[in-house]
């Protein structure tokens, strides 16, 4: 939680209202943002992002396991997100367990689409290995190191940069087996299929503070906030999954606007992501 | 005791569980819906307040198949663990029964509450209770889903609203939730079990209606925005329906709560 | 009963609702000096008993009971098992009791109630009791679990019973007990066959031209079904089928169950302050035998509405 004084709160608010907050920055602008990629050798992809003091950790790390007997051609996904004690001392013991909670499934939401999957950032269907018999299980694992506002938005992008630095290995499937049985696998140690990450989406968070709202807000203007709408949208433009935290109603048409907000800055947060991404993966080649 | 031989054997439901024969009927315009609806009907909905007398309110709610009754307790002291507060707390809880799904237990995967659904509770009441009237304590709105038909959260949410202004809990209104799924090109309002299965993705949206304000809002799958536009005001639309019959159930038992309900307009 | 004058003042002028909160016990004594009870039964009366069959669609059996404002909701749904080799011709039964957080102030989620467990071994002991009694040398329980068996040594039966208790006021065994007993008068056990992977599958309308392994056996032949009558002990006065406020002031259960023919199945008395003398337990016996009555009566309504239909 953050204690801020009335004066200080105002000062936020009314900057907010003039387009000039307190960092300098404008309603729609983000702060700089830093990625790092392959940051766990044991993970089979991972990446760090920062956006001012905000720092996440996303880790991705294939399993064999067995389809679901509903979706016997799809492979499954699990998203977990940790907070870390060191991030704030409201998170020591179980106090961060609700938070990360309300982040898993947002980022769940967000990430896997639909039921029958269409939408999923993640095609399921590419995991699987032997139909209802042997698929991967990705389980993509956050970790927010230190929390300084917007860190939906943070985790996103650190998946999506974990998911391009992720390379799953090849698996040869041996012929022969029939019925119930389960094949025999061997996997391969230097062959490693690189995962299609075009269609994975950004989730951009609009803050409401005041009448207006804010992209990337930092826990001091959070403090400040109504509500805020989380949109996640791909390269094309679709909306892919959308929640609302805070208690505040919201009049439908605000939402929409916020939508199409969303939609113009969610453009230009893809763009400078995967050049970054690219920057980072690239970076790592060398070294 | 010759019923029990130690250790309960793994036991399957007989009944067919793959139904991969995924009927396409649904992007045919001419096809009706399993239930014979229309795509934007909803199940014939029945609310019925003070079902459990232990409670302090308490609602019972039927869309069709899905049944679900909420239980409200207090404004009781909060546990010691907490912090002072001079606002109100509100806990919420979903469960489900072993029978709710067709198959049995298959609702229990994540342990015998639902969290997702008990946060996402939380989350579309706080905003629609005034908090402010109960400081220091806990109101806990329990919620029990007796059997899932399809579109379990929203009828949950709609009947914890109606549980609350049972409890004489103060709200600026009642909370109203409805979903809609993506099936194809088309949206089905107030989606069944089997429609939800085949879905390529779902709004829920919550609101209070006399003041047309949304409270919660969740997207998943691929949506364009006039998808999403129309899917909102279906949602809407429905909403301010199910107020209507909610208010109704409201006056029909109390007078007393008439007066409240006026006074909240 | 002798009060100091002072508080017999204040005694006097105080509402009834907060003598009732502040001196329970004294309130409930008021009551019963003068043969009655807060709600205006007299001590052997029980409360009004209803009971409803297939109150959940999904269910292969289900019912739900009201005795007062307590209500029960009792759901079987039937899977098939692999016997054991001890008893390759026996089904199984599993009964679970559950208090979800809905039905009392006292039940919080994550912490399951303490009630809750201990009803749930006394159903499991009632209903599934074997025994080889000596007087009929045969079979005596309320459900011949032989009747589960599908094809012996290879499928049978088990059937998941689970009651879950919608509204705790008082007297949770005596309506779990009968919510019990009316869901498996309503089971209607679906028709399977074998299918070619050796595994048992419902048979839908058309058959499929399989033949079914359980061609008319799809009702279970209950015998002497258990009801019974928890009674509250308190100082002389016995009460009938307590209220959770008449059960919370004073402490001494007795239930007792009854089969159909009158015998006794079962006594429990938990501890409790109240040392029963042998005339109590038999006048709760006796009360037991009139309400076992009334209760079949009752479910003998509910089923015979079920077999017009």
């Amino acid at each position: 939680m953050v204690g801020l004084s009335i004066g200080e709160k105002h000062f936020i608010q009314g900057g907010i209202a003039q387009d000039l907050r307190s960092d300098g920055r404008k309603r729609l602008t983000t702060r700089p943002i830093y990625v790092e990629t392959g940051v766990i050798s044991q993970a089979n992809g991972s990446a760090r992002v920062r956006m001012g003091a905000t720092d996440v950790i996303a880790s991705v790390k294939a399993e064999l396991g067995r389809p679901n007997a509903l979706q016997p051609d799809k492979g499954k996904v699990v998203v977990n997100v940790d907070c870390s004690p060191t991030a704030a001392p409201m998170f020591e013991g179980r106090g961060g367990e609700e938070l990360s909670a309300e982040l898993s499934v947002a980022l769940q939401c967000c990430l896997l689409g639909g039921k029958s999957g269409s939408g999923a950032g993640i095609d399921l269907s590419s995991l699987v290995v032997v139909e209802g018999k042997i698929c991967w299980d990705l389980y993509i694992d956050g970790l927010v190191v230190s929390s300084d506002g917007n860190l939906l938005d943070a985790l996103g992008a650190a998946i999506k940069a974990a998911l391009s630095n992720t390379g799953i290995p090849k698996v040869n499937v041996a012929a022969g087996a029939s019925g119930d049985e389960q094949p025999e696998v061997d996997v391969s140690d230097e062959e490693f299929l690189q995962f299609d990450t075009s269609r994975v989406p950004v989730i951009v968070t609009l803050t409401k503070v005041g009448r207006h709202y804010i992209v990337d807000a930092t826990s001091e203007e959070e403090s400040q906030m109504s509500s805020a709408v989380s949109i996640s949208i791909n390269r094309q433009g679709h909306i892919c999954g959308l929640t609302k935290r805070g208690g505040a109603g919201l009049d439908p048409s605000i939402i929409l606007d916020m939508i199409s907000v969303a939609k113009t800055v969610s453009e230009q947060l893809i763009n400078t992501l995967d050049s970054h991404i690219a920057a980072a993966e690239a970076g790592e080649e060398e070294s | 005791m010759a019923g029990k031989g130690g250790a309960t054997p793994s036991t399957y439901s007989p009944s067919p569980t793959t139904q991969k024969t995924k009927s396409l009927s649904f992007g045919n315009d001419e096809v009706l819906r399993p239930d014979d609806r229309e795509w934007h009907q909803c199940r014939p909905a029945f609310f019925q307040i003070g079902v459990v007398a232990a409670a302090a309110g308490s609602a019972y709610a039927d869309f069709g198949s899905t049944k679900v009754i909420v239980s409200v307790f207090g404004p009781r002291e909060s546990k010691k663990a907490m912090m002072y507060s001079d606002i109100g707390r509100l806990n919420c809880n979903v469960s489900y029964t072993n029978f709710a799904t067709p198959v049995r237990g298959q609702a229990y995967d994540l342990g015998s509450d639902h969290k997702e659904f008990s946060s996402m509770l939380h989350k579309a009441l706080e905003g629609a209770t005034i908090l402010e009237t109960f400081p220091k304590t806990t109101v806990d709105v329990f919620a029990l889903v007796l059997e899932s038909g399809g579109s379990d959260l929203p009828v949950v949410i709609s009947c914890a609203s109606l549980a609350l202004a049972d409890a004489g809990i103060m709200m600026y209104d009642l909370v109203t939730s409805v979903s809609v799924s993506c099936l194809g090109k088309n949206l089905v309002l107030d989606p069944t079990l089997e429609e939800e299965s085949y879905q390529d993705g779902s709004l829920i949206l919550t609101c209070m209606p006399s003041r047309d304000e949304v409270t919660q809002l969740t997207i998943t799958g691929e949506w364009s925005t006039p998808k999403i536009n129309e899917g909102m005001k279906i949602c809407t639309d429905a909403c301010s329906k199910f107020s209507q019959i909610m208010k109704s159930c409201l006056k029909g038992l109390d007078s007393a709560l008439e007066e409240e309900d006026s006074n909240v307009d | 009963m002798a009060l100091p004058d002072a508080s017999g003042d204040v005694l006097s002028e105080m509402d009834v609702d907060a003598f009732r909160r502040l001196f329970p016990l004294r309130f409930f004594e008021t009551h019963l000096v003068k043969s009655t009870r807060p709600d205006g039964r007299s001590l052997a009366e029980a409360r009004e008993t209803s009971s409803a069959l297939g109150a959940v669609a999904s269910a292969d059996g289900s019912a739900l009971v009201k005795i007062g404002s307590t209500r029960m909701l009792a759901a079987i749904k039937m899977e098939v098992m692999t016997p054991s080799k001890e008893s390759p011709d026996e089904g199984c039964i599993a009964i679970d009791f559950h208090m979800p957080p809905i039905c009392s102030p006292t039940v919080r989620p994550g912490r399951p109630a303490e009630a809750a467990p201990v009803v749930s071994k006394q159903l499991s002991d009632t209903i599934l009791r074997q025994v080889k009694c000596l007087s009929c040398c045969s079979f005596c329980g309320m459900i011949n679990l032989k009747e589960l068996s599908l094809i012996s040594g290879k499928a049978a039966w088990m059937a998941y019973l689970d009651i879950y208790c919608l509204d705790a006021d008082g007297a949770l065994f005596d309506a779990a007990l009968l919510s019990a007993v009316a869901a498996f008068s309503h089971l209607q056990i679906p028709v399977v066959s074998m299918n070619d992977d050796g595994k048992v599958v419902v048979l839908s309308g058309d058959h499929g031209g399989k033949e079914p392994v359980n061609k008319g056996k799809r009702k279970l032949t209950l015998s002497s079904i258990p009801l019974s009558l928890t009674c509250l002990l308190h100082k002389n006065y016995i009460l009938a089928d307590p209220t959770a406020e008449e059960e919370s002031v004073m402490e001494t259960l007795v239930t007792v169950v009854l089969d159909s023919s009158g015998q006794l199945v079962s006594l429990y008395k938990p501890g409790g302050p109240v040392l029963a003398y042998t005339s109590a337990i038999q006048d709760c016996v006796a009360l037991t035998r009139q309400r076992a009555r009334e209760l079949q009566t009752i479910l003998d309504e509910v089923t015979s509405g079920m077999e017009v239909d």
